[in-house]
């Protein structure tokens, strides 16, 4: 029930389930704090909030204080607050005196200065040329929180924030505090690393520069940064993000709000690979001379392609894209390669048994928010703190605020949550499709029953075995249910959770293998390639950024690489075009709800390298295929062209209700590998990808937060 | 015996060499002061209020070293001594050597063989052969 208060001498409405802070931030006042945060529980020790209840006998901290509690004066008139009387700056400026007891004035050297909460709010409430304290401050020792945050706990003003994220969003509670009042002190407990893969987030919320971020620090200011939006390519999730440049280097990369997406949460192999753009660049187009690469020039290079191209035939060419390419250069790739009559096209490198069908059967249909609504969730396959570890924080978030029960089968990890495990057997899901075990019931009696399929799932060899038997769940469980969004009544439980960022894009492009007619076999998908190549059956293989595949089993088919980092691919390359890393050309990509996103360009590439389309573009012309577009506007004209979808920047689509032909015939029915267990999509979280693993932030972390046992025991 | 070609240059050009002008005005007007340790000599008018230099070789006004200097711009009316001497910590004068192969290059000047301390925005490239 909506109650009047006078804010500020603003009458206003506000819903009872608000607090006083929120209820005055709609009436458009400003109330500082320290210790509260939208998306964390009210804390109320900094007391930067407090404001004024006209009778009340003392100032009033507004974020503790629900609008609920405030009761309209003796006269029925309602209660009067105002957030900026000469009784609420005087209390503020007392709390802020208290705050700066003991903070040093560390400022000029603090990497948080510029950016710091308690400098700008001491701009406001600070009392200048005053100070009536004469001892010492007090002084608190360093702790390691690992490779990622680094400490300066003397400027901490204890307000709890970074612990209130690792209990309740990061769900790994590690942080904690010790001691009372002056003695008070944040710590992770026995010198341990903060083990979460959402850890550099404490870093944003902390007021102060107490928690800063250890890779970045002292390397620049936040006023001389150059802000591009852009989204995160780590995962499939699509995070947006801000690229923060100074001249041609990305300094650092921090999230964006976006609601629908990461809320204000960006993961730590998003927030920390930017070291990585700066190293193992390919910055030179090279080519194979006598066994050994050597740089050349552009049209060399395209020279040597084309050559290649002419003597082979089209049905022993291959192309396969990578798992960071936008969704331009899988287009120009995709034509490129049509014109030229190539069969063998895939983007699935790990092998995953999905595509080809309609869109629904490969996107995460419940979509990120959707998630919050679901109230049984089955993963398959699918660990997704590490496959998405801030979708990971939406289903914690899900879990603790509703009747969410989860179960999972595949490997046991902890997922920060208590999940149900099924064990590892693939032969359960047969048991949950026939109703037979108990699981199924809970799917079956759940009002929003959601079921996720990983890559763990997928990228075996009877994926499509599994992906049939999921639809057969998905079918008789109720996952797949009526259409709209779950606000509408409608619902779609069932997802796919992918781990490359091009893949949705690539999948949509119909970057898969040609079908099988008539006159053809049809073409290959990445294992066949790999087959073929061994067996000399294709001696053409074109990598757009591929690098997780086992090049080394090839024999020695002709390889063009097209990527921005040396990484495997390169090394077997015979033709090297450099392309560039994600903060460098503009692009588009599709995250794993089929939502298409734009990446802008915070920085040029590197060297001699190029936009990844436009390398294409050239070489069309070389290899005389040229394709029918001059600048980016066009081709991605002819991208919306094809897919309409892609002309809607940030829409996710929406449910439009079964099809029962095609949830039926969605892979393939037939018997599992049931000996095999099932495995995990992810070996390492922090090393998945060519920019990650020349990133030595990232090396760093694998070492010591996944790997500290085997170096411990290494060391004794 | 100059040539023909070292009067045309004394005629039309101020740059080599000290103009006609400036000799016919010397040899009426010029009352010696003193010669620096480059071999420029000085004149001034009987009464001292006009100041002025014969440089020997090119006429470029910073191969006036720094004691002259002050004489010349009437900051000092005393020339500086022949046997002045130099405290131990005081460089050699330097004319401007900007145009000459003396001109100062920053570090990392290609002319200094490119190799500066790295910066931002630098990166490491991918070799094959690393």
């Amino acid at each position: 029930m909506p109650r009047k208060l006078i804010i500020d001498g603003k009458e206003i409405e506000a819903e009872d389930n608000l607090t006083l802070l929120q209820a005055c931030e709609q009436a458009g006042a400003e109330i500082p704090r320290f210790c509260y945060h939208e998306r964390l529980s009210v804390a109320g020790n900094c007391r930067m909030c407090l404001v004024e209840w006209v009778g009340a006998p003392k100032p009033q901290a507004s974020c503790s204080l629900q609008v609920k509690d405030i009761f309209p004066n003796k006269d029925g008139t309602p209660a009067r607050i105002n957030t900026d009387s000469p009784v609420v700056r005087k209390a503020r400026e007392g709390v802020m005196e208290f705050l700066l007891i003991n903070h040093p004035l560390d400022c000029p050297i603090c990497d948080q200065g510029g950016e710091c909460d308690l400098q700008d709010q001491a701009m406001g409430y600070g009392r200048a040329a005053f100070h009536r304290f004469h001892e010492n401050k007090r002084a608190v020792e360093d702790k390691y929180m690992g490779p990622l945050i680094k400490t300066q706990m003397t400027r901490c003003i204890q307000c709890t924030r970074c612990v209130r994220f690792a209990t309740e969003i990061a769900g790994v509670p590690d942080l904690g505090a010790t001691g009372r009042g002056e003695d008070m002190e944040i710590t992770t407990y026995l010198e341990k690393a903060f083990s979460s893969e959402l850890s550099g987030n404490v870093v944003d919320l902390c007021p102060v520069g107490a928690l800063t971020s250890k890779p970045y620090s002292y390397t620049s200011r936040p006023w001389e940064l150059k802000h591009t939006e852009s989204i995160d390519i780590m995962d499939a999730q699509g995070c947006n993000i801000r690229v923060d440049t100074r001249g041609r280097a990305v300094m650092r990369i921090l999230p964006r709000l976006n609601d629908d997406i990461n809320e204000e949460w960006l993961h730590d192999k998003g927030r920390h690979i930017w070291d990585g753009l700066g190293r193992q660049r390919l910055d030179r187009p090279y080519v194979r001379k006598n066994g050994k690469l050597v740089p050349a020039s552009w049209s060399d290079a395209f020279a040597v392609i084309a050559a290649r191209v002419k003597a082979t035939t089209p049905d022993r060419m291959a192309a396969i894209v990578g798992d960071l390419a936008a969704a331009e250069e899988i287009k120009a790739l995709k034509d490129l390669m049509t014109r030229l009559g190539v069969p063998h096209l895939d983007c699935r490198q790990d092998g995953a048994k999905i595509g080809g069908g309609p869109r629904p059967a490969y996107l995460f249909n419940t979509t990120i928010t959707g998630v919050e609504a679901a109230d049984a969730l089955l993963l398959i396959g699918c660990n997704p703190r590490w496959e998405a570890p801030v979708l990971n924080a939406r289903i914690r978030k899900a879990w603790l605020n509703g009747p969410l029960k989860i179960a999972s089968v595949g490997a046991p990890v902890d997922l920060t949550y208590p999940a149900e495990q099924l064990g590892t057997g693939v032969d359960v899901l047969n048991a949950l499709a026939d109703g037979s075990h108990p699981f199924a019931e809970v799917l079956r009696n759940a009002k929003r029953p959601m079921l996720i399929l990983g890559g763990g799932a997928l990228a075996r060899p009877d994926g499509a075995v599994i992906l049939h038997h999921a639809a057969r769940i998905a079918r008789e469980t109720g996952i797949i249910g009526p259409a709209g969004t779950p606000a509408e009544g409608g619902w779609i439980g069932f997802n796919v959770l992918h781990t490359a960022a091009s893949r949705v894009a690539a999948l949509d492009l119909g970057f898969l293998p040609a079908p099988a007619s008539e006159e053809s076999p049809g073409g290959r998908d990445v294992a066949g390639i790999v087959e073929g190549a061994q067996k000399g059956e294709i001696n053409f293989i074109y990598l757009l950024g591929a690098d997780e595949l086992p090049l080394e089993n090839m024999g020695r088919p002709f390889v063009v690489y097209q990527g921005s980092h040396g990484d495997t691919g390169a090394n077997y390359a015979d033709v090297i075009l450099p392309g560039a890393a994600f903060t460098e050309k503009d692009g588009l990509y599709a995250n794993f709800e089929g939502r298409v996103q734009e990446a802008q360009r915070a920085v040029f590439p590197p060297g001699e390298a190029r936009e990844d389309w436009a390398i294409l573009r050239a070489l069309s012309d070389v290899l005389g295929q040229k394709l029918p577009y001059d600048t980016l506007a066009d081709l991605r004209r002819a991208l919306v062209a094809d897919l309409p979808q892609y002309g809607r920047l940030g829409q996710v689509p929406v449910w439009e209700g079964a099809d029962p032909a095609v949830w039926n015939a969605l892979g393939t029915d037939g018997v599992f590998t049931a000996d095999v267990p099932m495995g995990q999509a992810i070996a390492d979280y922090y090393l998945t990808n060519p920019i990650a693993r020349a990133s030595k932030v990232m090396a760093d972390c694998s070492r010591e937060l996944l790997h500290s046992d085997e170096n411990k025991q290494a060391a004794e | 015996m100059a040539s023909v070609w070292t009067y045309m240059k004394m005629v039309f050009g101020w740059w080599n060499h000290a103009t006609y002008g400036t000799l016919l005005y010397t040899a009426r007007k010029g009352v010696p002061v003193g010669t620096d340790s480059f071999g420029n000599r000085y004149y001034q008018t009987a009464d001292g209020k006009r100041r002025w230099v014969l440089y020997n070789g090119t006429v470029e006004g910073s191969r006036v070293p720094a004691e002259w200097h002050l004489w010349m711009h009437h900051t000092v009316d005393t020339p500086p001594a022949a046997d002045m001497t130099k405290k131990s910590w005081e460089q050699d004068f330097l004319p401007n050597l900007s145009g000459t192969e003396g001109a100062y290059h920053p570090k990392g000047s290609l002319v200094r063989g490119g190799v500066r301390a790295p910066a931002t925005g630098d990166y490491e490239s991918w070799s094959p052969n690393a």
